[in-house]
């Protein structure tokens, strides 16, 4: 017999071949069992997506904006500070100024920093209006920082930097939004309340995500929107740092560090009163964030899967006592234990390694409407895919042993008599 | 023909004596089944019925057997242990000069493939199997691979005239076809004995005496058959009547109207 190390390829044709042919006779129960692992399946593939997906464009956008870019706060916080109520120890930290950002860019080590603000606000424009939408008080560098083009117009000049002067670069898609086929350059429109000249149109590169936020509608002086508009300067003021090129993130991190404390004339006992935030700061606590998501989808999916399995078990025990006979001449033929447990087995195995596909096209196919909505583009993880797969085949196995064991041991003249 | 030449198929009485009693002894291989003393005991809570209390058989190749007796006198229990199906409380049991009765689980699995075909009254086919595919179940757990076991399974439904009902499952079949592949499978793996329990008890007396005639030609053609059943009809095909009464032999003889009909 062909069989006694492992399992010949032509028992294991014939035993899913058995297994599609029970699940062909009981449609609904077969259904009604697999539905655990489906769940469970699906749901760990759709927030598999949508994280993967959010991820990969995390990635794109510090890699269009330079992985060097790195950035003072005044806190690094995973979740927003309630700006109106900070703990004391957010209190007691000065503002970020542009002083502080000036003296930054004028070291050795930096190429470029510069104080950026970020906003909401709507555009308006006769009366016809956007969503709320991001807004950037910063400077003409800003395309360079950030990637994406200019598509009409042009960028401040330093003159109106310098004065805050009321005029703004807003995004090709918002420019559409509300200007219709009308030419957007040279004409007034609202940006949250107040007057502000269109001079240039921008496209943002694909999906920018750092700083965090939403895709930047408008990009206006920092002046301007320093003295036009109310900034959260706990959690959207912040000096967006460029080291020349060949300086190490760390040297320039450094260097930066050093500058602020003897601008703020901190003693080398008192810790630093600003944070620090890298490009890959931003990506680990997105990937600290995830990873709670993760480990609570895994919970709740297990418990699915576990649910899935004990099904499984409660209908493969039903399964073995309905074809008691067929076991029964299985045996006379010549079945030994081994060929009717893993006949089982596999019938399990086969029934959630099927919940499994069905769970993983339903979690793409639902992974993938979320990120489409999102405007992110979703690729497949595969080496998640393969293990969904490898972990319904266990959980039939698991849980098929104890159903399988029991017909392995049938005595063969009794499952022969019964009716 | 003389009687003897006919008596070639049968063993005779002094012949089986001898086997049957020299106890622990290795038989010679022709001696398809022997068994000496063997028991079968079922605990009933506490009560013991005992099913077979030391039986006394022996089978020689080319032998056609049928086994006689009243309801509940050990004919099923006999049968199971001559399947190897079931394992005896005592006694020996020798199966083409090998000791199965000391065998486990797993040893008898590989016997009753190897050695024995079983036909059952009910049939026994699995419902949502082809014929071909019944047929080739002995194969699968013989370890036959795909192509020769179809080619094996084909020729072994044609024997049986089912050639062209290959593709049929059993409810698309007469009860007299069904048996038949179930004699095909039974055959397929070219077993030293073919048993069957009440074969015709499903079917009625023509079907009967169809698949009668299916025994008789194999029974010609060399195969060794033991055939348990209560009518004296059916009974009357085989050349060895064995009556069991109260789980032991009452009578083992040759069947006088067999060999009459053979035109002695
Ligand atoms: N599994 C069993 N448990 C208890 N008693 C049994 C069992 N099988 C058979 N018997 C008993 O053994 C005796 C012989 O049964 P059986 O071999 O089926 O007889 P037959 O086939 O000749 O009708 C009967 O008394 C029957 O009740
Ligand atoms: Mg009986």
């Amino acid at each position: 017999m062909g069989s006694l190390g492992g399992i010949s390829l032509d028992q294991l044709r014939e035993n899913v071949a058995i297994a599609f042919d029970a699940l062909r006779v009981s449609k609904l129960r077969s259904g009604l069992t697999i539905l655990g692992v489906v769940i469970g399946v699906s749901t760990v593939m759709t927030m598999a997506t949508i994280v993967q997906g959010v991820r990969d464009q995390i990635l794109n956008t510090i890699q269009a904006a330079g992985p060097t870019t790195f950035y003072v706060i005044k806190v690094f916080s995973t979740t927003p500070v309630n700006p109106d109520n900070p703990p004391k120890w957010i209190r007691i930290r000065p503002d970020l100024s542009a002083e502080e950002a000036d003296r930054i860019a004028q070291l050795p080590q930096i190429g470029y920093a510069g104080i950026w603000a970020q906003i909401q606000l709507r555009l308006e424009y006769q009366g016809v209006r956007t969503q709320l939408i991001s807004g950037f008080g910063a400077d003409d560098r800003y395309q360079e920082m950030q990637g994406g083009e200019l598509a009409e117009g042009r960028w401040f000049t330093k003159s109106e930097m310098r004065s805050g002067a009321p005029v703004v670069v807003i995004q090709e898609v918002q420019a559409r939004r509300i200007f219709g086929r009308i030419d957007p350059i040279g004409k007034t429109i609202q940006a949250g309340g107040r007057p502000v000249q269109v001079v240039g149109l921008y496209q943002p590169p694909a999906n920018i995500f750092a700083p965090p936020g939403q895709e930047v509608g408008a990009v206006m002086p920092y002046q301007f929107v320093l003295h036009g508009y109310h900034i959260d300067k706990t959690n959207a003021l912040f000096i967006c740092i460029k080291p020349k090129p060949g300086v190490t993130v760390a040297d320039a991190m450094d260097a930066v560090t050093i500058e602020m404390r003897s601008i703020r004339k901190l003693r080398p006992a008192d810790h630093d009163n600003f944070d620090l935030m890298s490009q890959d700061q931003i990506l680990d606590t997105f990937t600290s964030i995830t990873d709670i998501f993760f480990l609570v989808m895994l919970v709740l999916a297990s418990v699915a899967l576990m649910v899935g399995g004990i099904g499984v078990m409660a209908i493969m025990m039903v399964s073995v006592t309905a074809r008691t006979r067929e076991i029964g001449v299985r045996k006379a033929l010549g079945a030994t234990r081994r060929d009717i447990l893993l006949q089982f087995l596999i019938e399990a195995a086969t029934l959630t390694g099927i919940g499994g596909v069905l769970g993983i096209v339903v979690g793409l196919t639902a992974g993938r409407g979320v990120t489409a909505l999102m405007n992110i583009e979703a690729k497949t993880p595969v080496g998640l895919t393969l293990l969904a797969v490898a972990v319904s085949v266990a959980i039939g196995l698991i849980f098929g042993v104890i159903p399988a064991r029991r017909a392995a041991r049938m005595d063969p003249v009794e499952a022969l008599r019964y009716e | 023909m003389s009687p003897q030449t006919d008596d070639v198929a049968l063993s005779t009485t002094a012949e089986r004596k001898v086997v049957v009693q020299s106890a622990g002894a290795q038989p010679d291989k022709d001696w398809v089944i022997v068994t000496r003393g063997l028991k079968r005991e079922y605990d009933m809570g506490g009560e013991i019925v005992r099913a077979l209390q030391g039986v006394d058989l022996a089978i020689r190749k080319n032998e056609y057997v049928a086994i006689m007796g009243p309801s509940g006198s050990g004919k099923s229990t006999l049968m199971n242990l001559i399947g190897c199906l079931d394992t005896p409380n005592g006694g020996e049991y020798w199966l083409s000069g090998q000791l199965v009765s000391t065998m486990k689980d797993d040893e008898l699995a590989r016997v009753r493939n190897k050695e024995i075909g079983f036909v059952f009254q009910t049939f026994n086919l699995l419902p949502r199997a082809t014929a071909l595919h019944n047929v080739e179940l002995p194969l699968v757990y013989a370890g036959v691979g795909s192509a020769e076991r179809k080619e094996r399974a084909m020729e072994a439904l044609t024997k049986v005239q089912l050639g062209d009902r290959a593709m049929h499952r059993p409810n698309e079949l007469s009860g007299g076809q069904r048996q038949r592949v179930a004699i095909a499978r039974a055959l397929v793996n070219r077993p030293a004995i073919l048993l069957a329990d009440e074969p015709t008890g499903n079917l009625d007396s023509t079907t009967s005496e169809e698949i009668m005639r299916v025994f008789e030609t194999l029974a010609n053609t060399g195969q060794t058959v033991i055939m348990v059943t209560h009518e004296p009809d059916i009974a009357a095909h085989a050349r060895r009547v064995v009556v069991l009464r109260d789980g032991k032999i009452a009578s083992d003889e040759r069947n006088q109207k067999v060999t009459s009909s053979l035109g002695l």
